[in-house]
């Protein structure tokens, strides 16, 4: 090994101490995986709505790769159905991410489709081998979500990402209509609570409601951490990282409002030629390039106009777009339902 | 490669019989076991010797309808020869039960707000996820789809037991001043006939499909932006001695979740039922009541039809000074049993 990856490699155990010593060697019980998110050395974290807990296990794959060779997958479905011993009718792929050192590929899935459905975690890599994430003895921790589950009532993790120590969970229940954002310490602490956040959403200063977050990612303008998030009623807000306290009451400011059925499912953040986009996966209107510049100068919309806000455009040629993930500097990967068969490549970022 | 080699399936578990030559230390370099036909990865399990047999026990129970394609290729085989492969079949379903149905849909009235929220779908038996919006259609007076009614939610909101799916009509729809609702209007129009239409082609846990298509009929009625207000509430105290339920009447339908957990007596057990096309609260007491003073406990995130929440209106209209009450997280109505 070359000493310069050799330090690294050191470095990088030195960090993960840290983060590991509360974890504990041996099954990661999940009743459910689905939404993904990787903290710092090849922790992943996995959103457990079942269970109404939040999972963190050690991949272990920490081995850094700058740049990523293209990646294309076709039938990744039929492959990983197979690969379960099912047809690929009976398995969901719940999401995908892209481990931001290694670049390998994660993909959390449903073995069967109904309420004993097994949670699995499989990996990618380079050459196109799908391996599986061992659940049975792993190094893990987890962390029950406080009200996450009672009788009926279920709080469905809608999506996950780790900022700078701390998890955020957005979350939808299937009973009230309220927000339910969670912002959760790691290494997870028993007595921490996760309180959570209750998100409003003004339209153009006037009509407010509790508005549950679908899809967010963390974005940084000007140095202060943000979270851009799509709301269940269709709106892109930005809201300050240093807002989301629990207990606290936070009204996101408007800064994209899109037309009526469209639905963002995911949504990558990237810089290119000197300028900040979004690229954002939506379910009638296919994908979305965001100009993102200058989103610190942005005080809100106020007047309701049509889809408005910051300038976009439509990328006609990526149709069927279920998961959008960002897969280096100058790469995206989509997971994109071809009739049937679901792919998974990389595009260049737009 | 000698004649009496075989492949054999028996409890689950693939095993290579009869061949005599030493193994290789991975036996997934010899024998692989495939889920259906194509280019596909081997099954996942694990492998090991068991005297002259080599054994693959599948991590996953097979499943029936999958043909199963057990391959083995020893150090000496070509494409041509010495090559084995077996096809089996995955097990025989064993006897269904009664097809899944369509047991209810709250809310159970026949006029919903304009600004109706939600729906809750309860099912016989688990249900599958992942295919749900599909089999979900809102009919008009002509008996065509009203598009974009729902916002379709990835995950599905089920219960824990996939059999209640929650559905939200598209609250862009429904919230003032934004696009969406300039654009399509609400999904629900006061004075329209409306039809809600579940199809049987919805596949239960087993992936058989529904019994029979269900429909509810429903009029469109006026827009709901009054929060609930509980000095509009009556409550009927039941007598000292008897189990008579304690009831709560509303002057309009409620959530029927949220009112099955969100009022609870203090310090009484018993059990909740919801009448009346959800106007109607009831608790029976586990033991006879006993004189005195008892409270009643609303979490004021209780919610009528349309989402408005006690005190609170769905869609705040800030504008109008008073239309957000302050809201206390929970508050007590007080009764007396005589």
């Amino acid at each position: 090994m070359p000493l310069k990856m050799l330090s690294i490699v050191l470095l990088t155990a030195a960090i993960a101490f840290g983060a590991t010593a509360s974890m504990v060697d041996g099954k990661a019980d999940l009743k459910s995986a689905g939404p993904l998110a990787f903290g710092p050395d090849g922790i992943l974290f996995i959103g457990d709505s079942a269970a109404g807990a939040l999972f963190a296990i050690e991949t272990g794959d920490t081995a850094a790769t700058k740049t990523a060779p293209a990646v294309q997958v076709k039938g990744v479905n039929e492959k990983v159905a197979a690969m379960l011993g099912t047809s690929a009718d009976q398995i969901l792929i719940n999401d995908v991410k892209t481990n931001p050192v290694s670049k390998n590929i994660y993909l959390s899935v449903s073995r069967g489709r109904g309420p004993d459905a097994t949670p699995v975690i499989l990996r990618l890599d380079f050459t196109g081998k799908i391996t599986q994430v061992s659940l049975d003895k792993v190094m893990h921790s987890s962390l029950v979500l406080p009200n996450a589950k009672t009788g009926e009532r279920v709080d469905t993790i809608t999506d996950i990402a780790y900022v700078k120590g701390n998890v955020i969970v957005a979350g939808l229940s299937n009973e009230e209509f309220a927000s339910n954002l969670r912002v959760v310490p790691f290494p997870f602490q028993a007595a921490d609570k996760g309180a959570g956040i209750e998100i409003f959403h003004g339209s153009h200063g006037r009509y407010e409601t509790a508005s549950p977050v679908r899809t967010f990612i963390p974005y940084t303008i000007n140095n202060q951490e943000y979270i851009l998030a799509s709301y269940t009623c269709t709106p892109l807000v930005k809201i300050p990282i240093s807002e989301l306290k629990p207990g606290s009451k936070v009204k996101g400011t408007t800064i994209a409002e899109l037309g009526a059925g469209n639905r963002p499912l995911d949504m990558v953040a990237y810089h290119k030629d000197g300028h900040d986009y979004i690229l954002m996966a939506n379910s009638s209107r296919g994908v979305m390039k965001l100009q993102a510049d200058h989103l610190e100068k942005y005080q809100g919309i106020t007047m309701p106009t049509d889809i408005t806000g910051v300038p976009y455009q439509s990328l006609a040629d990526l149709k069927g777009v279920k998961h959008l993930e960002k897969y280096d500097d100058s790469m995206a990967l989509v997971l994109a339902d071809a009739g049937g068969s679901i792919d998974l490549r990389s595009i260049p970022l737009p | 490669m000698a004649q009496s080699v075989s492949i054999q399936l028996d409890d689950g578990r693939f095993r290579v019989e009869g061949w005599k030559a030493s193994p290789p230390s991975d036996l997934s370099s010899i024998f692989q076991v495939f889920a259906g036909d194509g280019d596909v990865p081997p099954m996942l399990g694990s492998y090991s010797l068991e005297g002259h047999s080599i054994v693959f026990r599948p991590q996953f129970p097979l499943v029936s309808g999958i043909r199963y394609r057990a391959v083995f290729a020893p150090p000496s085989a070509t494409l041509n020869a010495g090559r084995l492969e077996r096809v089996f079949d995955g097990p025989v379903k064993s006897a269904d039960g009664p097809a899944t149905r369509v047991e209810r849909i709250y809310p159970s009235a026949d006029v919903l707000p304009a600004n109706q929220l939600k729906l809750y779908i309860y099912f016989s038996a688990a249900m599958s996820r992942g295919d749900a919006y599909p089999h979900i259609h809102l009919l008009d007076e002509a008996g065509q789809p009203v598009p974009l009614a729902f916002v379709e939610i990835d995950q599905e909101l089920w219960d824990p037991s996939y059999q209640r799916l929650t559905v939200l009509f598209d609250p862009g729809r429904i919230k003032r001043g934004l696009v969406p609702q300039q654009e399509l209007g609400m999904p629900i129009v006061e004075g329209k006939q409306y039809t809600l239409m579940i199809d049987q082609h919805w596949r239960d846990a087993r992936g058989a499909p529904l019994a029979n298509e269900f429909r509810k009929a429903f009029r469109g009625g006026p827009v709901d932006r009054t929060p609930p207000d509980p000095k509009e509430w009556r409550e009927t105290a039941p007598r000292a001695g008897t189990s008579e339920a304690l009831t709560i009447d509303f002057p309009d339908s409620m959530d029927y979740a949220l009112l099955l957990r969100m009022i609870d007596v203090a310090g009484v057990a018993g059990m909740i039922t919801v009448d009346r096309n959800e106007t109607e609260w009831l608790f029976t007491p586990d033991h006879p009541w006993k004189a005195g003073d008892y409270r009643l406990v609303v979490d004021t995130a209780l919610e009528d039809l349309a989402g408005n929440r006690v005190g609170r209106a769905f869609d705040v209209d800030t504008f109008q000074p008073g239309s957000h009450l302050a809201s206390a997280k929970s508050l007590t109505l007080p009764f007396t049993v005589r």
